[in-house]
């Protein structure tokens, strides 16, 4: 029962925080200037009587309110609309292009822990030897460095210079996994090497300071291996503040997504809500956000339930 | 060395060589023809010159080009294709007329076309035996039906621009234009959209689906489109096409269009061997290209056009509705230094009037009367005005004159508007930068949301100006009345100007045409509703193995300029293997 009203106060919440989102969104698109209308009709062939006929028709006339209101209305049906400017729906397009990011920033995760766990965990164990020292001038390098910047060099050396992979495009999975592998890993390591760089500071001040713990020099006074105290005794008590910052960090990622799936060329989620953004295109940039919000509340959730699996103490 | 040194160095030497490929683009960057190139009249290097010797074209393959943008949409009526669009739609789609070297239009799809005395009426025969993709035939009635049921009904970009022309079916390959005006630019609206046929049967199937499922009567049949992703064309079997020799197009077997946004992306995917060609707008790409093909194993074919840099005046709007001011803006400014910030210096020349040198519109007459770089001239006109006790804007004597450069936030714009910041303030003038997204920024120049309806929003903008479209057709929409002409964005109108568009309207005879648009050309060198930043070099950048990219010709053989405005005429496309 208490799991249920559990969930159910996060669903509460799921809906106040899309409802904020959606309109804060609506708000800001409305101040942007700009004009759906002639992005749709084109200034080539926009005439004052087309310009007004369209935004009748997709109701631009309607005070704030009654736009925000009809396409809440129209969200509550399960109707996300259509795009002004292409009139595919969006609930589709978001469809085709949630793979594409999900995947992109899944293997980013996925890169940034495999680096990062291994590096914090010795960097932890050698703390304030040289090796540490040397590992937080590159983490700290790396964290300075944008990653759009990091992208293009990725993109250069890797494919222009040496060939290795493609330098733009994508693959599906379902087409071809190899390829798939192939388009998503710059793309990841573009958004993973900043990431790495968090986690590992983060995941290494939390070892340290677990590493003092009394349990840890019973195990060390028995005998236990070095890895296996790291690994198996240190590293687990050790990842809550890591699990809040890959939750926290999700906002980031998405983010970074979107420029870098622009320079890689990728039909993702980020380049789709770029381009609806510059083309004014409302209920594309909405129903995107929306998802994006939707998804980073979920994940701050799965975050939650993740603390208690680490440590069942911990009450969701 | 212990192992965590090594490790280390190996570490600096990975950072090392990622600097180097970023520093090494930037000083590449840094040494392109300069001033001394310019000085030599190094220009735009002009595609003819560079084709190689391409031999018998061959048969099969596939290749994938680059685009520098997606297009919303395959529908004439709903699509807006750009010059990335046409690529696509050169491969989809075939034109009822097409523009020739010569800047005439010639039949394609249309067997020949005939216009009446007063230009009000265009008849037309269409070519016999063309099919569409789906089997259903090319005729006049599927023309009025294009033309009735998705060209001009609510909703359609198209409406506006074929406000008052009907079609008039006078037999199954024949039919009418009828004009409520008469216009000897007609065909001019042909060469877009409403110009390329498409199958009724397949889109009324397609219902709202019908955008992304085009089936025309082009070189290759639709195959699959994954927005913002790839679409996927394969050889159309049945083609109605040969080349000069007689042998059957298209060549390819299938083509894959990838819309690659970012222009360094787009061109390291060429040298990259991601993509076969690419087509750029950027002068910057264009210069970046020539040391991809500097390099070897790529060609770049690069074309100057009359679509310029520019910036826009609002001559409603005091200060600026006095001519004295709008001529000092421009003799305040040395041009060929705007051009070496846009690092087109070398690559593009300074600009003077609407058309470029290869135009057949260009005027040597209105490129004498342009205005020079003269800082002194500009500082006369401006004290004139300053000191003027009816000086427009109603400010007293002596007052400095202030307002406002607007563009959008690239940074090659950005620099720009310093350096236009820059040249202004030296003559007195207080200048601030404003910077809008590009949106925002062709919403206040063109003043939508205004009253008057269309009155611009804004002091000075840079903008882009010009293109191959006739001169009647460009000149009517950038100087026609205010209040319903949305691309007049600089709220210009003059009565000697008009008169002499409503002479062009009506004026078939080439030469008397060219004699009109050099007056008009002479009145704006001097009213300067608007001024130049410099002429916009483009360019498609192949790898070697591609061919024909200067081939296209019209069924009737005459040459069509294959690396015109980067639109990669893909019927002519072929593989050396």
């Amino acid at each position: 029962m208490s799991v249920l009203r559990r969930i159910a106060g996060r669903l509460v919440v799921l809906a106040a925080v899309l409802l904020a989102v959606s309109f804060l969104t609506f708000a800001m698109l409305n101040v942007l200037g700009g004009d759906p209308a002639l992005a749709i009709v084109g200034a080539d062939n926009a005439d004052p009587e087309t310009l007004d006929q369209v935004r009748e028709e997709l109701g631009l006339n309607d005070s704030f309110l009654e736009q925000y209101t009809s396409w809440v209305g129209g969200v509550l049906e399960g109707d996300l609309g259509r795009s002004y400017k292409t009139k595919q729906p969006v609930a589709e397009a978001i469809g085709e292009r949630v793979p594409v990011t999900a995947q992109v920033g899944l293997l980013a995760i996925v890169l940034a822990l495999v680096l990062a766990v291994p590096l914090a965990v010795w960097t932890a164990y050698r703390s304030g030897t040289k090796v540490d020292k040397g590992a937080s001038v590159a983490t700290f390098g790396l964290l300075s460095i944008p990653n759009f910047l990091l992208a293009y060099w990725l993109g250069y050396l890797v494919s222009v210079q040496l060939g290795w992979l493609p330098r733009s495009g994508w693959v599906r999975l379902s087409a071809d996994p190899v390829g798939n592998l192939k388009t998503a890993l710059l793309p990841a390591l573009s958004l993973a090497i900043a990431e790495m760089a968090v986690y590992t500071r983060i995941l290494r001040s939390d070892i340290i300071q677990t590493l003092q713990e009394d349990y840890l020099l019973l195990a060390r006074a028995k005998g236990l291996s070095t890895r296996r105290i790291l690994f198996a005794h240190a590293l687990r008590p050790s990842t809550l503040s890591l699990m809040t910052v890959i939750g926290v960090q999700f906002g980031a990622l998405i983010g970074g997504s979107i420029i870098v799936e622009q320079i890689f060329a990728l039909p993702g989620m980020g380049s789709y809500l770029l381009n609806a953004i510059y083309e004014r295109d409302y209920i594309v940039v909405q129903g995107v956000v929306l998802v994006i919000a939707a998804s980073f509340v979920i994940v701050n959730f799965a975050v939650d339930i993740a603390y208690r699996l680490l440590d069942p103490r911990i009450k969701v | 060395m212990t192992p965590l040194r090594r490790r280390l160095l190996a570490m600096l030497a990975i950072l090392a060589v990622l600097l180097s490929a970023c520093g090494g683009d930037d000083d590449d960057g840094a040494t392109g023809p300069g001033d001394d190139s310019q000085a030599s009249g190094e220009g735009v290097r002009e595609a003819e010159e560079d084709a190689p010797d391409e031999g018998e074209p061959q048969y099969g393959g596939s290749i994938t080009i680059g685009l520098e943008a997606e297009t919303n949409g395959w529908l004439p009526g709903t699509s807006q294709p750009a010059n990335a669009g046409y690529v696509v739609y050169s491969a989809i789609y075939d034109p009822l007329v097409a523009r020739v070297e010569d800047g005439s239009i010639q039949p394609y799809l249309a067997e020949s076309f005939e216009p009446n005395e007063d230009y009000t009426r265009w008849s037309f025969t269409l070519r016999d035996g063309i099919t569409f993709h789906d089997g259903t035939a090319l005729t006049a009635e599927v023309i009025k039906r294009n033309w009735d049921e998705y060209l001009t009904v609510d909703g359609a970009n198209t409406k506006g621009a074929l406000e008052g022309i009907t079609v008039e079916v006078t037999g199954p390959l024949t039919y009418d234009y009828v004009l409520d005006k008469g216009d000897a630019a007609f065909l001019d609206t042909l060469t877009t959209t409403p110009g390329f046929p498409f199958s009724v049967e397949a889109a009324a199937a397609a219902g709202e689906d019908a955008g992304s499922r085009p089936v025309g009567t082009g070189p290759f049949v639709f195959e699959s489109w994954t927005r913002d992703g790839q679409l996927v064309v394969t050889r159309n079997e049945g083609y109605w096409r040969t080349d000069e020799k007689g042998n059957q197009l298209p060549y390819l077997d299938r083509i894959t269009f990838r819309p690659i946004t970012d222009e360094d992306t787009r061109l390291d995917s060429v040298a990259s061997g991601d993509i076969d060609l690419m087509q750029t707008l950027r002068q910057s790409i264009v210069r970046r290209a020539r040391e991809v093909v500097d390099g070897g194993g790529f060609n770049s074919y690069e074309w100057l056009g009359n679509n310029g840099g520019a910036g826009i005046i609002n001559t409603m709007k005091p200060p600026f509705d006095d001519v004295r001011v709008r001529q000092a803006l421009v003799y305040a400014v040395d041009q060929e230094q705007m051009i070496e910030v846009l690092g087109g210096t070398g690559i593009t020349p300074p600009q003077t009037q609407w058309f470029t040198e290869d135009s057949p519109w260009y005027s040597e007459a209105a490129a004498d009367a342009w205005i020079p770089y003269d800082p002194d001239k500009a500082q006369e006109l401006l004290d004139s005005y300053i000191n003027d006790p009816e000086r427009s804007d109603g400010q007293p004597v002596g007052t400095p004159i202030r307002f406002t450069y607007d563009c959008p936030p690239d940074p090659s714009l950005v620099e720009l508007s310093q350096a236009y910041q820059a040249f202004w303030q030296q003559v007195g003038l207080e200048v601030n930068l404003d910077s809008k997204e590009q949106s925002a920024h062709i919403t206040q120049g063109i003043g939508t949301e205004n009253d008057p309806f269309l009155r611009a929003d804004y002091d000075v903008q840079c903008w882009r100006l010009g293109s191959e479209a006739d001169p009647y057709s460009v000149w009517n929409s950038a100087f026609g009345p205010v209040e319903t002409e949305v691309l007049n964005v600089s709220d210009y109108t003059h009565p000697d100007i008009t008169a002499k568009l409503e002479e062009m309207r009506l004026e078939g005879d080439l030469e008397a045409r060219k004699a009109l648009v050099e007056e008009i050309s002479l009145i704006l060198a001097e009213e300067v509703p608007n001024f130049w930043t410099g002429g916009t070099a483009t360019a498609i950048v192949a790898r070697e193995g591609v061919k024909g990219i200067l081939s296209p010709t019209t069924p009737d053989g005459q040459e069509i300029d294959g690396a015109a405005n980067a639109i990669i005429r893909t019927p002519f496309l072929w593989l050396a293997q």
